[in-house]
């Protein structure tokens, strides 16, 4: 007897979005994880489709139009096997869910923001929490950015320099100095930032210090560490106190807007009954039959076997964990231990440039899929047929090649949903 | 010229905790979920003191970051940690090597030592209980020792677990022989302070047929692990595994009521204190925490379901000491086999306690205000009963917000009809 029908190995946005909308269409999941996915590493935003062809300097202002362009340049990309119907959904399921959990994001298929990034690039992305697309560079509204004097991962002066370079908008850098508690003793991390917001008196010193300078300003950017769990709060109050619109720009991880994303998925997945171990790593899992018949949950002093009826792979690619590259050049899928497409000569797997818009070859290593998201071997036949992958695990999904990883995300999680829920 | 692949060999050297700060990428999510850090800045946070801090430790040098001292080793670093660092592991290993300089104080030794502790006080329960709810006294041991005069004390009981089993219990019933055997390591919570634990304990492996061996047993060690006494912990690690490696050799199972006492048996001998000989692996394996293993039983359809409904509606808290066991949380689906248990789990990292720390003077209002969450939402719920695994977050919980604590094996007791 199993107390789950599905089990969805990672809790990245793939696997996250995937168990959430399982659980709410009356499966019972279980979620297993290594640790907090790439969540707390991310902007937050769902990036879809923002720069085609992949050289181009301008950004992708609709990437409902510009999808057929991206598929004709990478053919392989699995966005051509969910099809822009799941694409669609997803991004729709998405907004629902995190909106129904006390997040305001903003956005759809047609269009996409245009936001300063935390280097001060343009950073053009599909939907977005309300604090972050009020950074929209598009209107033109000149910027104040503030920072503080004893945070070193967040730099105004750079941001405002690159996009007034850009005459993208008129900006101008505001560094304050304000009570942050462990100041001088630690590195300041936007945790301690986030909580900070959330106190009153911490507000008021920021608002005393910015005031006098944002005159001239038609909006206040601030590092996205306005707050945790009273990030609309901490917002409403900062605008009323300064009397300007507030708007947030990504920074270093950990990543405040991709925790509240973290803990608006988990609060959706528990309530809707899903059940999550969070330290639970699975470490193999057994085909038989054309079927996975059971995974194993190391536990800290065993393995556990799980049996159910579905099993989703999230877990991720190279930089997530579901693949590992090992020195002598193989890359490895680390549960099942599927089959792989890579290059083995090391050489091949990098660009001679760091930023080549194309991304890096061994990015896209990963596992091949059929259009059910099955896993397949060299001949394109499904491996089991109660295995699915979604997400960054994907043969073909170098993700700054275009910048698809988070549409992907959600797009392979609404087309595994309708597999395993029979709903179409 | 080849070059040898180093891969697998490398990799396993990697998980070793003292190693595994070369898997951190410093992405700061474990300090950005430290309970500790997110309260107080006398914490720098885990990911300062764990593996930033253990790139310049040398093993044979001394530890020379006193803000260490305030990680309180509840574990939430490693288990949020997305590269499998070991944060709290090398961050318990390092405290020890603070100690060696700084020399262990009178009060961790006591705090370490309950199980001593017990055996003095339980035979004077009464007096004993008198004397530690004295507030002259408490203020005088507040100022010589440094424990808290506030901190939550648990009632010692002056029947022990061990003398009432071996005495009005084994006279009234005698070991059962039925065919399955488990063995019981009870710990010291339920030996002096809360029989009542290890009394539902036993009678709910018994109704569900199994003979129970409560084997020779000392303290797990954890207590003393936690405040750098490692030599005396190994000690007591040693003597347990000593009396249990038998049973676990014959495939008896182990099950302990106290969630710290089996994640000592399966984890902290091994990778903290490095006992990693047969003996040590063989108990690990064969060690259940007993919602784990009551759970495991249910799923196999050998667990009894005659439960009686129980109309109630219950704030869970899941202890630390327990998510690191890296099995989810048994307790929560057990409960809700009981017709009528609706279990409200309660959505709060830590209480704050983590074991000894939470009694410490300069400790104590840390420990609350990492706990503060969790008292809000026990105390929203209305619930006059609220259920919890480890014994030192009951008492903590139970000091905060007045509930009544149980244990989840209490409330199967009472829904089988079983009073102890």
């Amino acid at each position: 007897m199993s107390r789950y029908d599905v089990v969805v190995i990672g809790a990245g946005l793939a696997g996250l979005t995937t168990a959430c909308q399982l659980a709410q269409n009356n499966q019972k999941v279980l979620v297993t994880a290594t640790g907090i996915g790439a969540l707390l590493l991310a902007s937050g935003c769902i990036d879809v489709l923002g720069f085609q062809p992949a050289d181009s300097m301008e950004p992708v202002k609709n990437p409902a139009s510009k999808l057929d362009d991206f598929l004709a340049e990478r053919p392989n990309h699995p966005y051509g096997l969910v099809g822009r119907a799941n694409l669609e959904a997803g991004l729709n399921n998405f907004l629902k869910l995190v909106n129904q959990h006390g997040l305001d994001y903003k956005g759809d298929f047609n269009h996409n923001w245009l936001l300063p990034s935390a280097a001060g690039a343009v950073h053009p992305t599909c939907l977005a929490p309300a604090s972050l697309a009020k950074g929209e560079l598009s209107t033109g509204e000149s910027m104040l950015i503030v920072g503080f004097s004893q945070m070193r991962d967040f730099y105004p002066t750079l941001i405002s320099q690159n996009l007034n370079e850009q005459d993208l908008v008129k900006a101008e850098p505001c560094l304050i100095d304000v009570t942050i508690p462990r100041a001088g003793k630690v590195d300041v991390v936007p945790t301690e930032v986030g909580h900070a917001f959330e106190r009153a008196e911490f507000r008021r010193e920021v608002i005393k210090a910015v005031k006098s300078k944002s005159k001239g300003y038609q909006r206040i950017g601030f590092p996205a560490m306005l707050g945790l769990r009273q990030h609309r709060e901490v917002v409403a109050d900062l605008e009323k106190g300064l009397d300007k619109p507030v708007f947030e720009i990504s920074a270093l991880p950990p990543s405040i807007p991709g925790r509240r994303l973290y803990e608006a998925l988990k609060e959706a997945f528990l309530q809707a009954g899903g059940k999550l171990i969070l330290s639970g790593k699975i470490v193999a899992g057994t085909i038989e039959g054309g079927r996975v018949t059971q995974v194993q949950l190391e536990t800290i002093s065993r393995l556990k076997p799980i049996q159910v009826q579905h099993y989703v792979l999230a877990t991720g690619g190279l930089f997530g964990g579901g693949l590992m590259a090992h020195q002598d050049g193989r890359v490895t899928e680390q549960v099942f231990g599927l089959p792989i497409t890579a290059e083995t000569n090391r050489h091949k797997w990098f660009n001679p440039h760091f930023v080549s818009p194309q991304g890096q070859p061994v990015f896209n290593y990963g596992v091949k899929v059929n259009e059910r998201l099955n896993p397949v071997n060299g001949s394109a036949v499904p491996l089991a047929e109660n295995l699915y992958a979604v997400g960054a695990i994907l043969a073909e999904s170098e993700w700054a090649h275009g910048r698809t990883g988070d549409g992907l995300a959600v797009a392979t999680a609404a087309a595994v949903v309708k597999q395993i829920t029979g709903n179409k | 010229m080849s070059i040898e692949t180093l891969d697998d060999v490398t990799l396993s050297i990697w998980h070793q905790v003292q190693n595994s700060a070369d898997l951190c990428v410093k992405c700061n999510i474990c300090t950005s979920h430290c309970p500790v850090s997110n309260v107080t800045p006398k914490f720098p946070g885990p990911k300062f003191v764990g593996p930033q801090a253990q790139r310049f430790r040398n093993p044979k040098e001394i530890s020379v970051d006193d803000s260490l001292d305030y990680c309180s080793g509840c574990g939430v670093c490693t288990m949020v940690c997305p590269h499998e660092v070991k944060v709290m592991e090398m961050n318990a290993k390092a405290r020890y090597k603070l100690y060696q300089r700084r020399g262990i104080p009178l009060r961790n030794r006591l705090l370490g030592r309950s199980e001593l502790m017990g055996k003095l006080a339980s035979p004077v329960a009464p007096i004993a209980n008198f004397m530690a709810h004295l507030k002259p006294l408490r203020i005088l041991a507040e100022a010589v020792m440094g424990v808290h005069r506030d901190a939550p004390l648990p009632p010692f009981s002056f029947e022990t677990f061990r003398g009432w089993y071996k005495g009005v219990y084994q006279k009234a019933n005698g070991r059962k022989k039925t065919g399955k055997q488990v063995v019981y390591f009870h710990g010291c919570s339920t030996a002096y302070f809360e029989p009542h634990v290890g009394k539902a304990a036993l009678a709910v492996l018994e109704h569900n047929g199994f003979e129970v061996i409560i084997p020779e047993q000392v303290c797990c060690g954890l207590p003393m692990l936690s405040n750098a006494e490692f030599e005396a912990a190994c000690h007591n690690a040693q003597k347990n595994v000593n009396s249990l490696v038998k049973y676990a050799r014959q495939g008896i199972p182990i099950v302990g009521t106290s969630t710290s006492c089996t994640l000592s048996l399966k984890s902290d001998y091994r990778h903290i204190l490095d006992l990693n000989t047969e003996p040590f692996e063989l108990v690990a394996q064969q060690t259940y925490d007993i919602c784990e293993f009551l759970l495991d039983l249910a799923d196999a359809g050998q667990l009894k379901t005659d439960f009686k409904p129980v109309e109630a509606t219950l704030p869970y808290h899941s202890p630390c000491q327990l998510k690191a066991h890296n099995m989810g949380l048994p307790a929560i689906d057990l409960m809700e086999m009981i017709p009528g248990v609706k279990i409200q789990h309660v959505q709060a990292d830590c209480c704050g306690i983590a074991g000894t720390y939470g009694y410490k003077k300069e400790k104590y209002q840390i420990g609350l205000d990492v706990g503060k969450r969790l008292f809000d939402q026990v105390k929203a719920s209305g619930s006059k009963v609220a259920v919890c695994d480890s014994e030192t977050c009951r008492w903590q919980i139970a000091h905060a917000t007045g509930a009544k604590m149980i244990h989840p094996v209490e409330l199967l007791a009472q829904a089988y009809g079983l009073t102890p």
